[in-house]
């Protein structure tokens, strides 16, 4: 009934693990501020798309690689990921998960409708990348911006690990994740920790754009995506820590595919939602033990 | 026992409100001078009323933030509309046809979600994943070309019409029925129990409510009403497509029940009516310079309340109901 080519099947998952590392840097933010503020934040994706035409009114301005505004965009997005946090995220701390719903759906339409207000609903790509030629490894092509954005990821994410693990700011927001008044009563600003957890959060947001944007387009429309998206790569093992966001990333990526190859590139999401709705079914703990 | 502050299982206060509520919707036709363009924007704002009185149900009673309003919706929809463009099939059949569909893809996702026990942002996810789902299923199935229903000058049997106004009394009564079932809900068994849910979900099952059942029912009531207004929304656009399954629809229809405050009907119903009418209004305003606009203005409310009021409109109606001695109970 289907057939695959096999090549075409392994170039796809090929393909698949790369953009599967950019997701879990896509999602690792999520999970550091779900994990540690305990923060629903539904407007994760929409920082992405809005990173992502960062991306593009920078590189099309400065005529620099979008790899390289990265080094813009990530400070920025930290300043307003702060900005956020203080003007909104601070007031429904603790409140009902409905609340923080909602106002955090309430930021995604703004940012949503922002970029459409300014964007007019035209997808826009970056012409140009040093990145932009294919490498052939026997007879699998893989594409040099997807294969620096998948290192650059794999590097983010290890240094993340590092910070979590070995600095003080990480054991005091892992501190924190544990148990919110043991760490303040351990003299840990808790506040603070907060801002910068979220700050941290959004500016991998821009990030994984920058890397993005080497190879896709930015749209309005792809907040949804990599917000859905991210919010699956938590539920499968988010809170396990960057490990279990990295494993967790690269079974997203090769699902979407193995459905490209199977079925059809119009089914990719298909294949993630339905293991999104198993893995909530039957491993509500994740598949690397979430809290 | 007859209880005489009773009508149709209701108090009398809220009989009455649905009636002179009804009544005087159905005088803003006759208002709009029976502008076609103005008579359908109404026939819009009551359909967004009415889902929002029915996703109050499961939103604002049984306190799930369910986003797939615009799944049960458009499956009511696009089976009406298939049955009526490809064999002819008046949505009088088509639409309980289109409802069974629905109940039955609610009770195969709901049974299991509430099964294994996933609430709050999970059944969010799950929900707002559940139209993306039926979107790319209804996608593979039929492609992306849409299908335009046949048309008519006016028939009842077919529910087509050249003119918006029958749309707009039929769903003036769908939204009379929508109320009444919410206001049933509050003063029965089921009600009492879901707000127990709503309330604390481990001390109602501690105190011995099948948490899994009511859900589940609260469930099913607002996909059944969801795809009764979807089989009714097609007959008026007349065009079907994995379109249909927007996902955008489901999260505002949740908005408009949070803005309106949750566990409120009359909220809801209020919310849905005016940030509908705001919606249009600013789209044929400052829409056409500006994209989005409109929504932005949505998004910018919801933090304003969540923020600042969450409790929604519905503190305001309590307000003006403490100010004014006869609506007091």
């Amino acid at each position: 009934m289907i057939s695959v080519e096999p090549m075409l099947l392994v170039q796809n998952i090929v393909n698949g693990v790369f953009m599967g590392l950019i997701y879990s840097l896509v999602a690792l933010g999520l999970a550091l501020i779900f994990g540690v503020m305990d923060i629903i934040n539904f407007a994760h994706g929409d920082f992405v798309m809005i990173g992502a035409y960062l991306t593009f009114l920078l590189a099309t301005t400065l005529l620099v690689d979008p790899t390289l505004t990265a080094f813009i965009t990530m400070p920025l997005f930290f300043v307003i990921g702060v900005a956020v946090y203080k003007g909104i995220i601070e007031r429904v701390l603790g409140a009902e998960p409905l609340i923080q719903i909602a106002v955090t759906v309430g930021l995604l339409m703004v940012l949503r409708n922002l970029a459409l207000m300014i964007f007019k609903a035209e997808p826009r790509g970056v012409p140009f990348t040093v990145f932009g030629f294919p490498i052939n490894v026997g007879p699998i092509t893989i594409a040099a911006s997807r294969l620096v954005a998948g290192i650059v990821s794999l590097v983010a994410l290890f240094l993340v690990h590092m910070l979590l693990t070995r600095t003080k700011w990480g054991i005091a927001m892992r501190a924190t994740a544990d148990d919110r008044e043991v760490a303040e009563l351990m003299g840990i600003n808790v506040k603070k920790v907060y801002a910068v957890t979220f700050g941290l959060g959004i500016s991998l947001t821009a990030l994984a754009a920058a890397l993005i944007m080497t190879f896709s387009r930015a749209d309005p429309y792809l907040g949804l995506l990599y917000g859905l998206l991210s919010w699956v790569i938590v539920a499968m093992g988010g809170l396990g820590g960057v490990i279990g966001v990295l494993a967790s990333g690269l079974i997203i990526g090769v699902i979407e595919a193995i459905g490209i190859s199977v079925v059809s590139a119009g089914a990719r999401e298909l294949f993630i939602y339905l293991t999104f709705f198993l893995i909530l079914w039957f491993r509500p703990r994740g598949l690397f033990g979430r809290r | 026992m007859a209880k005489p502050n009773k009508i149709l299982g209701i108090p009398r206060r809220n009989f009455y409100g649905i009636i002179v509520f009804a009544l005087i919707l159905s005088t803003v036709p006759a208002l709009l001078r029976f502008n076609t363009y103005y008579v359908y924007l109404a026939t819009d704002i009551i359909l967004i009323a009415s889902l929002v009185a029915a996703w109050n149900i499961i939103g604002g009673y049984a306190g799930q933030l369910d986003l797939a309003a615009s799944a049960y919706m458009a499956l009511g929809a696009v089976v009406t509309g298939n049955l009526l463009a490809f064999y002819g099939l008046t949505p009088w059949l088509g639409i309980p046809i289109g409802v069974l569909i629905a109940l039955g893809v609610a009770v195969a996702v709901g049974y299991p979600t509430f099964r294994f026990g996933i609430k709050e942002v999970w059944y969010a996810l799950l929900t707002a994943a559940l139209v993306v789902i039926l979107s790319r299923i209804y996608w593979l199935i039929y492609g992306s070309t849409e299908t335009y229903l046949p048309t008519y000058e006016w028939s009842w049997f077919y529910l087509r019409f050249n003119r918006y106004e029958p749309f707009y009394y039929m769903l003036v009564v769908m939204l009379a029925i929508v109320l009444w079932i919410n206001y049933r809900i509050r003063h029965s068994k089921l009600g009492y129990y879901l707000n127990a849910i709503r309330e604390d979900e481990l001390a109602a099952e501690a105190l011995g409510i099948d948490v899994r059942r009511y859900k589940l029912y609260a469930l099913m009531i607002y996909a059944t009403l969801a795809s009764i207004i979807g089989g009714i929304y097609v007959c008026i656009t007349g065009v079907v497509g994995y379109r249909n399954f927007d996902p955008w629809l489901g999260i505002t229809t949740a908005v408009m029940g949070i803005v309106g405050g949750l566990g409120s009907v009359e909220g809801a119903v209020m919310s849905g009516m005016i940030l509908r009418t705001l919606e249009d209004y600013l789209r044929g305003t400052i829409g056409s310079q500006y994209p989005g606009s409109h929504l932005l203005v949505y998004g910018i409310i919801l933090i304003v309340v969540g923020v600042l009021k969450p409790e929604g409109l519905a503190s305001l109606i309590e307000y003006v109901k403490k100010r004014i001695p006869w609506l007091k109970s």
